[in-house]
């Protein structure tokens, strides 16, 4: 089995996309479904949900080979300013997001425990005029039942929600710059290597709102090191993976005094670079499916 | 180490029965910024030591506990049953000391507690609470302590009475041949005092079977606390931010034969302070 040691997951970068999304744009599904009284006007916002894997693959670095994975995640959203002009908003989010394996790293693993990781994380978002947003994020990845040290990283992500340009179509381009920090040799990264790890991610996630029922997109990424992020035997590689996938999200009801509700289903399809690969036991595709049940208030 | 778990998670959970009994009150407010069924708590505390229903987990650094719980008010109404609330939260220990970042993992986040709850609230200010809670150590330091509770408590008087009684489902506290079943009995006094809120709690935490083993076997009388706590809110009025407070305090705590033994003193005096949200 592979050794593993750093985490996280794309489902963080949701989380702190919610931010985004709430500096540029408000919640959409929340404006959409804004007929009832809002139950919560005030400045913070809660988001949680459970999703449910076949997989967990983190940046491209598979984290669990039997089993299932479930995520159970919160996150605390606080808009501090809104305004006009070109500087639009301030936000804070802090959260959790957490990793359950029953499989080998888990549950039926030397461990015998559930609880592979738990993801401590904090984003300051600054929103600008056009969608334009940049989210500054320091994630705490530890594992509850030490399959991996603790790793802790700061990022950066640009995006630009383009959906008031689109109307019900939108692009969302991003890029995210994440470092590493705190390592030692085989301590404190992703890819349990040698140096503290630089990546770099591009994409965008297509998306159209304008079905009644139920919200899609299909994001597509790549993940790339830009110094020490994909390590295998003492060499770095650069590119990690490339991910193509579809999301659909379906309201259940509208917003009700406990908020709002929505089930989505994903899947996705990942291409892995070598380093990816050596982790994935030498195979260079992976599929992923999941089912989720989140909330917004 | 053994075991883990603490008084805060208790008060945590408290705050699902305050919110029973009181319905949403502060909720049904005109101009609400949070009118709907969901009430977020968070609390960030530090403390000098952090004692565990009396055992002692560490008193050698800086002890911090960060705690949030999310509550959803599924019924309020009249009626013998008033109200049906859930809630789940998590509790944490964050340690500079022989536990924390000064021990053998070199790590602070001694402790990460998971609960979910379910509240029941009756006509008379007597509530009902049911909660199951995971004791976990992130830095390792004791094996994880999952455990049902049932707290039942009442709003008499400004005096809140309240028993607790929890059974351990899988590890232990105290480290123990066998899992432990526990009962505290106490009350939380209550007085406004110029805007601010003076609480003055006492309890006792009791054996009912190997919840406090020793070198002499199982021991009935684990600890007896007595302190005092005050809560200033930093706004008068619940804005979009929600409501905001700083409070402090100090617990006396007089420890039975085991857990001073654990301690080396049978006797602590914690003092802790913190800033607080209710949204």
């Amino acid at each position: 089995m592979f050794s593993i040691r750093g985490v996280t997951r794309a489902t963080t970068v949701v989380a702190a996309a919610t931010l985004m999304l709430g500096l540029s744009g408000s919640s959409a599904w929340a404006q959409a479904a804004a007929e009832p009284p809002d139950p919560n006007p005030g400045a913070l916002t809660i988001t949680g949900n459970i999703d449910f894997l076949n997989q967990y693959m983190f940046r491209g670095l598979r984290q669990n080979s039997t089993g299932m994975a479930m995520w159970p995640s919160f996150d605390l959203g606080i808009q501090t300013y809104s305004g006009e002009g070109g500087f639009k908003s301030v936000g804070i989010n802090i959260g959790t997001w957490n990793s359950l394996h029953t499989g080998d790293t888990g549950q039926d693993g030397p461990s015998g425990k559930l609880w592979y990781e738990s993801d401590f994380y904090a984003t300051l978002g600054l929103g600008f005029g056009g969608g334009f947003s940049i989210g500054t994020t320091y994630t705490a990845y530890t594992s509850p039942n030490n399959s991996f040290s603790t790793v802790k990283e700061l990022m950066f992500k640009l995006g630009v929600d383009d959906s008031a340009q689109l109307g019900k179509f939108s692009m969302k381009p991003y890029a995210i710059f994440a470092f590493e920090f705190d390592t030692e040799p085989g301590t404190g990264q992703a890819d349990g290597g040698e140096e503290a790890g630089k990546y770099l991610e591009l994409g965008i996630a297509p998306g159209y709102t304008g079905y009644s029922r139920a919200a899609i997109a299909f994001p597509i990424k790549v993940g790339l090191s830009m110094g020490d992020y994909y390590e295998l035997a003492g060499e770095d590689h650069k590119f990690g993976y490339f991910s193509i996938g579809g999301i659909v999200t379906v309201p259940l009801g509208g917003t009700s005094k406990f908020g709002g509700w929505n089930l989505h289903f994903s899947g996705e399809y990942q291409k892995l670079g070598d380093t990816p690969k050596s982790f994935n036991g030498d195979e260079g595709n992976q599929f992923i499916g999941s089912v989720g049940l989140g909330f917004s208030y | 180490m053994g075991g883990s778990g603490r008084a805060r998670r208790v008060a945590a959970v408290a705050c699902v029965a305050g919110c029973l009994s009181a319905g949403t009150a502060a909720a049904q407010t005109a101009g609400d910024s949070n009118p709907g069924a969901m009430t977020l708590t968070a609390t960030m505390d530090a403390s000098n030591a952090y004692l565990f229903r009396g055992l002692p987990q560490d008193d050698t650094g800086l002890i911090l506990w960060p705690a949030a719980d999310l509550s959803v008010a599924l019924r309020s109404s009249g009626g013998t049953l008033r109200s049906v609330t859930v809630g789940v939260g998590t509790w944490n220990s964050l340690h500079t000391g022989v536990t924390g970042t000064d021990g053998p993992s070199g790590k602070l986040w001694y402790e990460s507690d998971f609960n979910t709850s379910v509240g029941l609230g009756f006509g008379g200010g007597v509530n009902l609470v049911a909660a199951y809670t995971a004791y976990t150590s992130p830095n390792s330091a004791f094996a994880t302590v999952t455990e049902f509770s049932l707290k039942v408590g009442a709003h008499v008087y400004g005096v809140s009475p309240y028993a607790l009684v929890a059974f351990e489902l899988d590890g232990q506290a105290d480290g123990g041949a066998v899992e432990g079943r526990y009962l505290e009995v106490g009350a939380v006094p209550s007085v406004g005092v110029a805007g601010a809120a003076v609480t003055i709690p006492v309890r006792v935490g009791l054996s009912l079977d190997g919840y406090y083993e020793g070198l002499s076997g199982d021991e009935r009388f684990g600890f007896f606390s007595a302190g005092g706590n005050l809560t200033v809110p930093l706004t008068r009025e619940r804005n979009r931010f929600g409501r905001w407070n700083v409070h402090g305090g100090a617990d006396f705590v007089w420890l039975g034969d085991s857990n001073a033994l654990r301690l080396g003193d049978n006797t602590k005096v914690i003092i802790s302070a913190g800033v607080g949200l209710s949204y």
